[in-house]
């Protein structure tokens, strides 16, 4: 574990500075306001999407790096985290890859059957 | 290296606290060993509500016209509250493993007990908004079946026995109109919809206690109508100031409908501000209109407007408890959990030397944290 001189270190793991504790709180605290108020402004609704996960995951960073400590924390901890979410990431991926080619209607309903697949017969 | 006593632990040259155990080494290394084992069980949780976000992600760029309507039943406010205990919460567990490392006892103590009540605060004001929606059959699935509107929309209700709120309007899937609810609104102009021009066809108010249709002609300009019932036969008054307005005010919910149906008489009249259409004005005898968004802030929630509620707006729901229950159920794990840690830290187990247990579970707590920072914009920042 690399030692930072201007920490105190207890032997077993780093000591997070208050300030950084702090500051790292008020960083979410801003952004939560951030986000909320960034519904407000139309930006198009891929855009505010966009948007809105741009800021968590800025959020989601800084509560990794400082709350979680990683910043200070084992490497091997940090390839872990990225590891599992770089799995998740092809988890989506993968599920969106056809999500073009599905039918409207999921819910089998005997009133009122799904609807036929949009585009062409697949088998000519 | 077993040593056949137990009894003294500093066999080992351990100094300080006897929560070391005789097989590790020393006390970094029980603490390395844990916080490797809880990043192992952090990675498989992202795994596991990843899960969930991909059902989220895959009907969502299926179907975004439900998330556009559904997410007015949600409560940003709520939400935006619960972020923020969150956050809170993440910096005093995030404050508490400090205080162990620095042997504060009193500082541990005040920061679980802040957790641990930020939590409580998160489920309360999640049960607040669970109970609100099973009142209104705002539910998942075949249970969604609400007796009020999503704000800005139109109800969707299949008709069930709503539970009985002053404001509960019932929609008639067969007629696709209301069948039942309470009038009440203040029109100021009148509707300017090119194609329309208002002759706004009331069904019939019935029940003693009810003014009279013709009242809305009589008032002209600004009219509020007491609650109404409506039933099947029409009756004519004009439109504009007497358009019909569907009242589904709720104490803690607020939506309101507001539907004129309207002949359509062939009209010159200029598209206004007043109002906006929403269903297309060629549509012959109906319009549906909005009060304009300029309005008070009060009003623009009580606006409603557009066509019947997009099919299977219940999987928003489904996903919505799916997804904020597992969450749920895992800040409840985390106040078991940090009243243990409490309990242990008012005995003084913990020392700068182990403070462990502390660690992994602020490292937990950031965890569902981190899950919530995503499901808050995910599902009530909907734009």
């Amino acid at each position: 574990m690399a030692d930072h001189a201007n920490h105190d270190h207890h032997g077993i793991s780093h000591v997070a500075p208050a300030r950084v504790l702090l500051t790292a709180w008020i960083g979410l605290m801003v952004l939560t306001v951030i986000t909320v108020g960034a519904t407000k402004i139309d930006l198009g609704a891929n855009y505010n999407l966009a948007l809105a996960m741009a800021i968590a995951v800025v959020k989601a960073t800084i509560v990794l790096l400082f709350f979680m400590h990683l910043r200070y924390d084992k490497l091997f901890h940090s390839v872990l985290v990225t590891g599992g979410l770089l799995a998740a990431a092809l988890f989506v991926g993968f599920a969106l890859m056809d999500s073009g080619q599905y039918q409207d209607t999921v819910i089998w309903n005997p009133a009122s059957p799904p609807a036929a697949p949009i585009g062409p017969p697949l088998v000519p | 290296m077993s040593e056949p006593s137990h009894d003294h632990h500093d066999d080992h040259g351990h100094h300080g606290s006897r929560f070391i155990q005789h097989h590790y080494d020393d006390a970094a290394h029980q603490f390395d060993s844990g916080k490797l084992g809880i990043w192992f069980f952090l990675v498989q949780e992202i795994l596991f509500f990843s899960a969930l976000f991909v059902a989220y992600i895959v009907f969502r760029a299926h179907h975004p016209e439900i998330f556009a309507y559904a997410h007015h039943y949600l409560d940003v406010k709520w939400g935006a509250i619960n972020t923020a205990v969150l956050i809170v919460s993440s910096l005093t567990a995030a404050w508490a493993v400090r205080c162990a490392q620095l042997n504060q006892r009193k500082g541990l103590i005040a920061c679980l007990s802040i957790t641990i009540l930020c939590a409580l605060g998160f489920l309360g004001i999640k049960t607040i908004e669970y109970t609100h929606k099973i009142h209104e059959h705002i539910l998942w699935g075949k249970y969604f079946d609400p007796c009020v509107a999503s704000a800005g929309n139109h109800l969707l209700n299949k008709g069930n026995n709503c539970p009985g709120f002053r404001s509960s309007v019932t929609w008639d899937a067969k007629s696709n109109k209301a069948a039942s609810g309470c009038l009440e609104g203040e029109f100021d102009r009148e509707p300017e919809v090119p194609g329309i021009q208002a002759e706004c066809k009331v069904t019939e108010v019935k029940g003693a206690n009810r003014r009279p249709v013709e009242a809305c002609a009589e008032e002209g300009g600004k009219s509020t109508f007491p609650c109404w019932e409506l039933s099947a036969n029409p009756h004519v008054c004009p439109a504009g100031p007497g358009a019909l307005i569907i009242y589904g005010d709720h104490a803690h919910h607020g939506d309101v409908t507001v539907e004129a149906t309207c002949e359509a008489v062939p009209a010159t009249a200029p598209v206004g501000d007043a109002f906006a259409p929403a269903a297309k004005p060629e549509v012959e005898g109906q319009a549906t209109f909005r009060r304009n968004p300029a309005l008070t802030k009060h009003e623009r929630q009580h606006l409603f407007a557009s066509g019947p509620p997009p099919e299977h707006t219940s999987m928003f729901f489904s996903i919505y408890f799916a997804m904020t229950g597992l969450h749920g159920i895992h800040v409840l794990v985390g106040v078991f959990i940090f009243i243990w840690l409490l309990v242990r830290a008012i005995r003084g187990d913990f020392t700068p030397e182990y403070f462990g247990p502390i660690d992994y579970a602020a490292l937990y707590w950031h965890l569902v944290d981190l899950i919530w920072i995503f499901l808050f914009p995910l599902l009530y920042l909907i734009h």
